[in-house]
């Protein structure tokens, strides 16, 4: 399938998660994206699929510490400073789990984007925007850019000796890696100018045309909003 | 009439204390093919960039005199205009690829120039074709080697037609032949050619004139022949040597061990069934063609990969220098990265950083070194942790001539500590530092001894 109409339909599931009021629609929502992410292969898809689901369930331990909605309390904690009682009610814990779910349906969705989606066909099917386009293509190659680099580095201190253990271990590697992309950003920022990026008068290659699964993705992601908006 | 004129052309880069380049002046006319020779650090690559308009638009810095380029003031043109006039192959190619797939790659400096939609595929396929790379239009970038994605990238700046024609080390990762068509695919597009090299065997046979840079002044602007007598005088270092490559031998009592290894990619089947052994006291060069599982190969023997099938037995400690010394820039002052290895020894740091050429640097930040001096980094690196078994990847990449001798003259004095395994597509190199040759390609050893 053309991958504009498939960003379309991701899109289109992302608002109606964001749209949805029950925590059931969400979840299915949820479920589905993560079924889309799993036609991935996997070594691809393993760095996307755990940050969908820390990040999800961050929020839901996290959030019903920091809000204070409901009155059926579950558990009452310590008296800190500034935050005051901290208590978990029924109410919040609700609220986290559809909170949650919320974040990982678009993470997923974001994951389903960059895994499964030619990002090359996507920036010339833009009719509009290409540059935007471009950039959001180029960033989305940060992910498995940094695990490469990471991959890398790791090698090299092994091949010295050094092993690489542990969060500490790890999180020293963040400051090299940071650096490394900003190095590998002005070079390729140097190496577009170069090729003629941002020139008047650019021409695109012939878009592929749409056929009756790029039409029907279209309407889907329509109705996708519709009905999170009006039904789930 | 010139198609290239630069013009007393000085530049200090920002907050840089010399000038990269210092009262530069040449004319390039078309058609012709020059090789831009000079040690790591000269200012080849700046004027190259200069060339291309990206010196001082994209850098800053301070500019002295005028460039033009097919009629054009580079300092009125954006380097972006000058796109398609000027196309521009730089130093590492994973650095300058914008798009996930091949063709996609290709066709994005002729949409930016303005190419007819309608001629974009046909020309897509013809640079691709041109370069030996047709088969890999459809495949993503990030599953191409080295050799394949430098390979790609020719393939992007011959699309674009261009009259004149900047190449920084275009060989860097291409095996002998590779490099050679590489050159003649060049020579062919028409353009006039500027090759940035520090293999002078790979360029020298196919240009029509030779510069030599030194500390960013030109010291021989000349006809190939007469700069080959000049080199032969002033430069030795520079004058192509023949690969003279040891036989294939066998090893006396190894310290080492690969017993029929195999091993794959996912799919991708890159070794099968290779044995190989090494000595102490013995520099074995490794060398075959891009893709045939040299690295793959060198990462068994230090352990970093496991073998599907067959045996890797090795006694003490091995050290393995990757490809690429942006993996050696970890902490922040030379010194301390070089003393990883050795548990914060910075006394052994010290003395492996003045092995290599580098005392002085110790204080540095690793990023701030140049291309060259990041490669000497990488080797103090590994160097200092005096290992058993010392695997060099493709440790000449952007390394001049003389660099080459003094590495060459460094693992030979330290030979009889170790057994070293050099992996290369550098022949000359290969002849000059080993005392047997393998090959990955083992129905090519015949040929290459």
């Amino acid at each position: 399938m053309s991958p504009a109409p498939a960003a379309a339909l991701l899109a289109g599931l992302v608002a109606a998660a964001l749209l949805a009021d029950r925590t059931i629609s969400v979840a299915a929502i949820a479920a589905l994206l993560l079924l889309v992410c799993l036609r991935a292969p996997a070594p691809r898809r393993r760095l996307y699929l755990i940050g969908a689901l820390f990040s999800g369930l961050g929020v839901f331990v996290i959030s019903p510490f920091l809000a204070t909605i409901g009155s059926d309390v579950l558990w009452t904690g310590p008296t800190l400073p500034v935050l005051g009682t901290i208590d978990v009610t029924r109410e919040e814990l609700h609220v986290a789990l559809f909170q949650g779910l919320r974040l990982t349906a678009v993470t997923l969705a974001f994951a389903a984007y960059a895994l499964l989606l030619d990002h090359d066909r996507l920036v010339q099917a833009a009719g509009f925007a290409r540059r935007s386009v471009l950039t959001i293509a180029l960033a989305t190659r940060l992910v498995p850019t940094l695990e490469r680099d990471a991959a890398g580095l790791v090698e090299a201190l092994r091949g010295r000796g050094v092993e690489v253990t542990g969060v500490r271990g790890r999180a020293r590697l963040v400051s090299p890696l940071l650096a490394g992309s900003l190095e590998r950003a002005l070079n390729l920022a140097e190496a577009m100018e170069a090729r003629g990026y941002g020139r008047p008068g650019a021409t695109r290659s012939p878009k592929p045309s749409w056929g009756g699964r790029e039409r029907l993705a279209l309407v889907l992601g329509a109705l996708a909003v519709v009905v999170g908006a009006l039904w789930l | 009439m010139a198609l290239a004129r630069v013009e007393q052309l000085s530049f200090t880069y920002p907050e840089a204390e010399h000038p990269a380049l210092d009262d530069v002046s040449l004319e390039l006319e078309p058609g012709e093919v020059v090789a831009l020779l000079g040690p790591s650090g000269c200012g080849k690559s700046t004027l190259l960039r200069a060339l291309a308009g990206l010196v001082p638009h994209f850098h800053g810095g301070r500019f002295a005199g005028r460039v033009e380029v097919g009629g054009h003031d580079t300092r009125r043109t954006r380097p972006a205009d000058l796109a398609g006039t000027v196309a521009t192959l730089f130093q590492d190619p994973e650095d300058q690829v914008v798009f996930t797939r091949v063709a996609a790659e290709v066709a994005f400096g002729l949409e930016n120039v303005g190419a007819p939609p309608a001629r974009i595929g046909a020309r897509v396929a013809q640079g691709l074709t041109a370069v030996g790379a047709a088969h890999l239009a459809e495949r993503r970038v990030a599953e191409l080697s080295g050799g394949e994605l430098q390979r790609v990238c020719l393939a992007s700046v011959l699309a674009l037609e261009p009259q004149l024609l900047l190449l920084d080390e275009p060989t860097s990762q291409l095996d002998p032949e590779g490099a050679e068509e590489a050159i003649e695919l060049a020579r062919a597009a028409g353009a006039a050619v500027v090759v940035s090299e520090q293999r002078p065997d790979r360029v020298l046979g196919a240009c029509d004139r030779v510069l030599f840079l030194e500390r960013g002044r030109i010291v021989l602007d000349a006809p190939r022949d007469e700069a080959l007598g000049w080199l032969a005088r002033h430069r030795p270092a520079w004058v192509p040597r023949e690969a003279v490559l040891p036989a294939p031998g066998s090893a006396q009592e190894p310290s080492c061990r690969l017993d029929r290894v195999a091993f794959a990619y996912g799919d991708a089947r890159v070794l099968e069934g290779f044995s190989l052994e090494l000595a102490r006291g013995e520099i074995v060069a490794l060398v075959g063609p891009n893709g045939s599982g040299k690295t793959t190969l060198a990462k068994l023997a230090s352990g970093l990969l496991e073998p599907s099938a067959g045996s890797v037995t090795c006694s003490g400690r091995a050290c393995y220098l990757s490809q690429d010394p942006g993996r050696y820039l970890v902490r922040e002052r030379a010194e301390d990265e070089v003393a990883l290895a050795v548990g914060g020894d910075l006394a052994r740091a010290r003395e492996a950083l003045r092995g290599v050429g580098l005392a002085g640097f110790e204080a540095r930040h690793p990023r701030d070194l140049s291309s060259g001096e990041r490669e000497r980094l990488a080797l103090a690196a590994v160097l200092v942790a005096a290992p058993d078994l010392l695997v060099l990847d493709e440790p000449t990449r952007g390394v001049d001539p003389e660099r080459k001798d003094e590495l060459a003259a460094l693992l030979h004095a330290q030979a009889s500590t170790r057994a070293t395994l050099v992996v290369t597509n550098d022949l000359v190199f290969a002849g000059a530092v080993a005392d047997r040759c393998v090959s990955t390609a083992p129905e090519r050893e015949a040929a290459l001894v």
